[in-house]
């Protein structure tokens, strides 16, 4: 042994230390099975959706309609948000106490706070990262497919509403995984809420219409339609696409969206879109905006504070 | 002399368990403190309220003279500990892990670069450092374990179970690291199963039995105790009779049974194992063998246990 008795260490800064965790927590996440196929099976569900035009169009013979606004209407797929968020969390806790390695983590000299944010920060780097690779792999394959783009400088947008999007499902993920201290039920709430939100809305809108209710809800939200010139777009007002209604906003800062209401009686056979059943409200680009980031920071914030709570308070008993 | 480590009616419960009661421990700085204690003594829970895993439900722990809390991350500067069959992250190399917890401890990158290769050498994993330790072997595990224990150059390492899992090799190799460290101005607090371990290694015991302290002194005090020797008689059958037989003689100042061997301890520094074999003989035993020894380590521990747990001397 050539070490020398130490006198009392000095106390680190709080910054050296909270450091060391995101270099640990991205460490354990970048060397993750799950995390490597999930950032692999999102890359590839985005090439498929690309990909299907043009393989439709080389078998018809047609060529491809050209969409200027593809890669900035593209952002907001509930499903990759909770593919990336279970990828990136869904056991940055639990499986420190299934593992056990929670007890040299803990007995070091960094506060539960500290390895809370820690965590926290290095889930926020990883999905960062991913998004930025992922929308730039679409944009730039949406010019080689659809032609050149508009709006590209309102990227940073949907990247960062899908960040918010993503990480409502990262705070419960985080939330339920340190109660449990268990991954398979951390997933298994995780998903059974995101099938139960996914459910839930469109038989709420059937039955009582585009209600103001689901934008308070994480989802999809409300569907309503804007209408810039001649033309109408239908848009979806919930959490789930946070980056897209403030791209919307950008654009469009006047611009209203009409909600209406589904007439179930004059449902027909051959209809493919829901009967109009009468003009429910009208909300404006910004409020849409506004309500769909206060909500997504809101639930975030609850389930943040519910794990960070649950973190502190647990007892390592192994 | 200042304390190491310091608790003061340091009580655990667990639901209607109580783990530790009231547990009053010192360990003096500069020593090494063997922690001993059936299975089920409270020992592992009493070492992680002493690093701040655990709260206690009453009582405090002071470990250099500081309050150690839960959440007062600082507390735990200058403490290194290793839990017993540590697990650390898989996806990490030993190296990898070392840096990243040197950083914890706010150890600058030279420091650090210095450091974690004296410590591979020094827990024999050079030459496996850069492998995962997802690839490691149980040993290699309790090996990386200890360097991480000592990655700070801590005045106070806490070491539970050090042994498990290693081979005699191994088990050699930790004991002369503790020995060594020791040497170096550490203070070790350790717990272990094997008697033998702590006989050798530690100037100083304490035995807890159902979350309490039944003992708590220099080695060679606690063997006074137990007086100048002990006489282990190993017999065919060991009956109620025998024991009355040899408890009557006059030097004879309590026996103990294990099994069918009787040992008894005697207040004299004479051979007397011929009016021993006498009594038994006497009294109908068949001796199969007999030794005399000065009390060891198990022969305390045996007897303070048996007595705490009701079971008083035959």
């Amino acid at each position: 042994m050539t070490t020398m008795k130490n006198p009392s260490r000095p106390r680190p800064s709080w910054f050296r230390r909270f450091w060391a965790i995101v270099r640990y927590e991205m460490l354990w996440n970048i060397r993750k099975k799950k995390f490597i196929g999930i950032i692999l099976a999102v890359f590839v569900i985005a090439t498929l959706v690309l990909l299907v035009p043009v393989i439709g169009s080389r078998t018809s013979g047609v060529p491809i309609t050209k969409n200027p606004d593809y890669a900035i209407t593209f952002g907001g797929n509930a499903f990759v948000f909770l593919l990336l968020a279970i990828g990136t969390a869904m056991n940055s806790f639990s499986s420190e106490f299934e593992s056990g390695t929670i007890v040299p983590l803990v007995s070091k000299p960094v506060s539960r706070t500290m390895i809370f944010l820690g965590k926290l920060f290095g889930a926020f780097v990883l999905l960062l990262i991913s998004y930025l690779v992922l929308y730039g792999y679409i944009t730039v394959a949406s010019v080689a497919v659809y032609g050149s783009q508009n709006n590209l400088q309102f990227m940073p947008l949907i990247v960062i509403g899908s960040l918010l999007s993503t990480f409502i499902w990262v705070g419960l993920l985080f939330a339920v995984g340190s109660i449990s201290k268990n991954t398979i039920v951390t997933v298994i709430v995780a998903i059974s809420l995101f099938l139960a939100l996914l459910i839930a809305g469109p038989i709420v809108t059937v039955y009582s219409g585009p209600s103001q209710s689901l934008n308070y809800l994480p989802g999809t939200g409300a569907t309503g339609t804007l209408i810039v010139g001649q033309n109408a777009t239908s848009i979806n007002a919930g959490t789930d696409n946070v980056g897209t209604n403030l791209v919307n906003y950008a654009l469009y800062p006047s611009a209203n969206v009409s909600f209406y209401k589904t007439n179930l009686t004059a449902i027909t056979v051959n209809e493919t879109a829901l009967p109009n059943g009468g003009l429910l409200y009208t909300e404006s680009t910004g409020s849409i905006a506004t309500i769909s980031v206060a909500v997504g920071c809101a639930y975030t914030a609850a389930f943040l504070a519910v794990a960070w709570i649950a973190f502190k308070r647990s007892q390592i008993l192994e | 002399m200042d304390n190491a480590i310091e608790t003061t009616d340091l009580t655990k419960c667990f639901g209607s368990l109580t783990a530790v009661n009231k547990l009053n421990l010192k360990v003096e700085k500069n020593t090494i403190h063997g922690f001993l204690g059936p299975n089920g003594a409270g020992k592992t829970t009493t070492i992680k309220m002493i690093v701040g895993l655990l709260r206690p439900n009453s009582g405090s722990v002071k470990v250099l003279g500081k309050e150690v809390h839960v959440d007062d991350a600082d507390s735990r500067l200058n403490i290194g500990y290793m839990s017993e069959l540590p697990k650390f992250p898989k996806h990490l190399k030993g190296t990898e892990l070392l840096d990243i917890y040197g950083r914890m401890y706010g150890m600058a990158q030279q420091e650090r670069a210095a450091q974690i290769p004296k410590l591979i050498e020094l827990v024999g994993l050079k030459g496996r450092e850069n492998d995962l330790i997802g690839k490691y072997s149980k040993g290699m595990q309790q090996r990386i374990g200890i360097a991480q224990a000592l990655l700070s150059n801590p005045e106070l390492v806490v070491l539970d179970e050090p042994s498990i899992g290693l081979d005699p090799v191994g088990m050699v190799e930790v004991r002369e690291l503790v020995k060594t460290i020791s040497k170096e101005g550490m203070t070790v607090f350790l717990s272990s199963h094997l008697l033998f371990e702590v006989e050798q290694l530690c100037d100083h015991v304490t035995i807890v039995n159902t979350g309490s302290i039944v003992a708590s002194d220099r080695l060679e005090n606690i063997s006074h105790q137990l007086g100048p020797a002990m006489i282990h008689v190993e017999l065919v059958d060991l009956s109620a009779t025998v024991i009355a037989a040899v408890k009557k003689l006059p030097f004879v100042s309590g026996t103990w049974r294990t099994g069918s061997t009787l040992m008894v301890q005697v207040n004299t520094y004479s051979d007397i194992r011929a009016q021993v074999s006498q009594a038994v003989t006497g009294a109908g035993g068949v001796i199969v063998g007999m030794s005399q020894k000065n009390a060891n380590l198990e022969d305390i521990f045996i007897q303070l246990v048996t007595k705490d747990q009701g079971g008083k001397p035959q």
